[in-house]
């Protein structure tokens, strides 16, 4: 399987809509090149404020930018930004519901896998999807992240994006729609169970859907691009047509969007649903296949939890 | 506007703080009054504002990083006609615009959410760097408290305010060497606090900061030096012009009772 830049994804269409819209800015705490801002800087050297190794004064920038009129784009990895800077977004930034984007990077344990705990983020997800208006996008691949940027960049007020390495698989085939808010059925064999999963995990949920399909089990994966808001209707209608299903995604277990999938399924269709993600533990360095298969998220785990949604207690 | 007509405005101000803490049973008059006489110059003489038009984009921008002094924030702007006076009473009550600290949202008039310390001059730093990719024509002015200097992200901002060469962010700091907990000289190494803004590349002066004419002139001053950002120290003093209140902590955060408001009322009567 190739591997593209989620990072480069999203950048790219960010300078494409700053060709059209003088107002985009990105705001970086030293993160023009782990955002891949490079080629950005060089075409609009006027539009990249650096600030410096000091992610919550980017967050204070951005969001005095953003009373101006201006639509600033903070970049840095996940964790400096929803942790170190986590009350700057949610007083100054997600209260007012100014229009500030986030793009954080290294998102789960695959994001900074051998860089260890320090720069893996797997708490993001749970923090901002605490915070009133914060939109939360998680796209699995690089043509999905360019999409995704795109769409994130036209939704009104607070929005993140979760990108990853810059060495994430190709998962979808050129040409696959992203749709903002809403669920993607990603492939079908039948109702026998519902994966869902999100982000840069999606790779080994493809292939567990395939394992299972040859093991007689035919079920459905769901791609969970948009964690929040979560798209109620369409994860009821799946679960209204399987009554089970495994959530994966490369966070940790609590507040990501396995438990997003729970609350949809405690209020519309009650199903048995095992969740697979980081459980509740800090993980280590390591090689990101080592890595993911050590901490549960290894494709045979996924067929595993998949079978086990499916037995009636 | 002269002077005397200013400081007088900024007396008027300080009762009304005294009056709304008091109407509305919570809030911060002693933050409040050492800032009045800034408070007076900038809304009643400085800024190009129009309460006809909160959100003119041309306007100057105010930040009250000391959100919890908002009681004066709220008084100038109903007395500048942004709303009603008797809002005012409404301070910190269900069904009211006026927040326990500013909210942009709600309130015509305030150009941020402020409150959450230390915060105001990065905010600020982000508004003037906005108008000037705009080729707004204006300044963007902030009014700090001495304590919340303590806090980190105030030197984050100095620090890129100064790279961006920024000289049209101009913030006050309202030393009054008292915070929720003590003075500041005692909870801290803040000061000298000149010492450190210098250090950060500000253009830095220090003044009384009851003294109207060393606010307009100190300004006037600021708005000369056009590559560099400007910190005004103003030596103040916690609840200036109320006698009960004045350097005493005990006001930080505290509600008068009818005879102190009459008391006020006479310290004031003739100075408004």
């Amino acid at each position: 399987m190739t591997t593209k830049s989620t990072r480069e994804a999203a950048m790219l269409a960010i300078q494409e809509l700053a060709r059209e819209d003088d107002k985009i800015v990105i705001v970086s705490p030293d993160a023009v090149a782990a955002a891949r801002a490079t080629k950005f800087r060089e075409e609009f050297p006027d539009r990249v404020i650096e600030v410096g190794i000091a992610e919550q004064d980017a967050v204070d920038i951005a969001a005095g930018l953003a009373t101006t009129g201006m639509k600033p784009v903070v970049v840095s990895y996940a964790g400096f930004l929803t942790m170190r800077a986590c009350e700057m977004i949610r007083t100054f930034v997600a209260y007012p519901g100014l229009n500030v984007k986030f793009i954080g990077l290294n998102g789960g344990m695959l994001g900074g896998e051998r860089e260890g705990v320090t720069h893996q983020f797997y708490e993001d997800v749970g923090i901002l999807r605490s915070m009133p208006g914060v939109k939360i996008i998680c796209p699995a691949d690089a043509q999905q992240a360019y999409l995704a940027a795109k769409a994130f960049m036209e939704v009104e007020g607070p929005a993140y994006l979760r990108l990853g390495s810059g060495r994430e698989p190709e998962v979808f085939p050129e040409g696959t729609p992203f749709e903002y808010g809403k669920i993607r059925e990603v492939k079908s064999y039948g109702d026998d169970v519902a994966i869902f999963a999100t982000g840069f995990i999606m790779n080994r949920a493809i292939e567990a859907l395939e394992q299972l399909h040859n093991e007689g089990v035919n079920g459905v994966l769901i791609d969970v691009s948009t964690v929040k808001p979560m798209d109620s209707a369409g994860v009821a209608a799946v679960l209204r047509r399987t009554n089970c299903a495994v959530a994966v995604e490369d966070h940790n277990f609590y507040g990501g969007m396995s438990s997003a999938i729970c609350e949809v399924a405690c209020h519309f269709h009650p199903s048995k649903i095992r969740r697979l993600g980081l459980r509740d533990v800090y993980p280590r360095s390591g090689k990101a296949a080592e890595l993911l298969d050590a901490y549960g998220l290894s494709v045979q785990d996924i067929v595993d939890a998949a079978k086990d949604a499916m037995v009636k207690e | 506007m002269n002077a005397d007509e200013l400081s007088r405005i900024a007396n008027r101000l300080r009762l009304d703080v005294v009056e709304t803490v008091h109407d509305a049973g919570d809030g911060h008059p002693g933050p409040c009054m050492s800032i009045a006489d800034i408070m007076s110059v900038l809304f009643f003489e400085e800024m190009k504002i129009d309460p006809a038009n909160p959100k003119w984009a041309e306007r100057d921008r105010f930040v009250l990083s000391k959100g919890h002094a908002c009681p004066i924030l709220y008084a100038a702007l109903a007395r500048k006609g942004y709303f009603p006076m008797e809002e005012l009473k409404g301070l910190r009550s269900l069904g009211s615009f006026l927040q326990g600290h500013p909210d942009m949202k709600k309130t015509p008039g305030v150009d941020t959410v402020s409150g959450s310390l230390g915060n105001g001059v990065a905010i600020g730093t982000g508004m003037a760097l906005g108008c000037r990719m705009q080729n707004i024509d204006n300044y963007v002015y902030v009014i700090v408290g001495d304590g919340e200097e303590e806090e980190g992200i105030i030197w984050e901002a100095a620090m890129a305010a100064a790279k961006f060469n920024l000289g049209r962010l101009i913030v006050f700091a309202d030393c009054n060497n008292h915070q929720s907990g003590g003075r500041v000289t005692e909870l801290s190494s803040l000061y000298p606090v000149e010492d450190k803004w210098n250090a950060f590349h500000w253009h830095v002066q220090t003044i009384d900061g009851h003294d109207i004419t060393a606010i307009q002139n100190a300004i006037a001053e600021a708005k000369k030096v056009t590559d560099k950002p400007s910190l005004i120290a103003c030596k103040t003093t916690k609840g200036k012009g109320i006698p009960y209140m004045e350097d005493n902590n005990a006001w930080h955060k505290r509600v008068p009772t009818d005879e102190e408001v009459e008391i006020a009322r006479e310290a004031l009567k003739d100075k408004m």
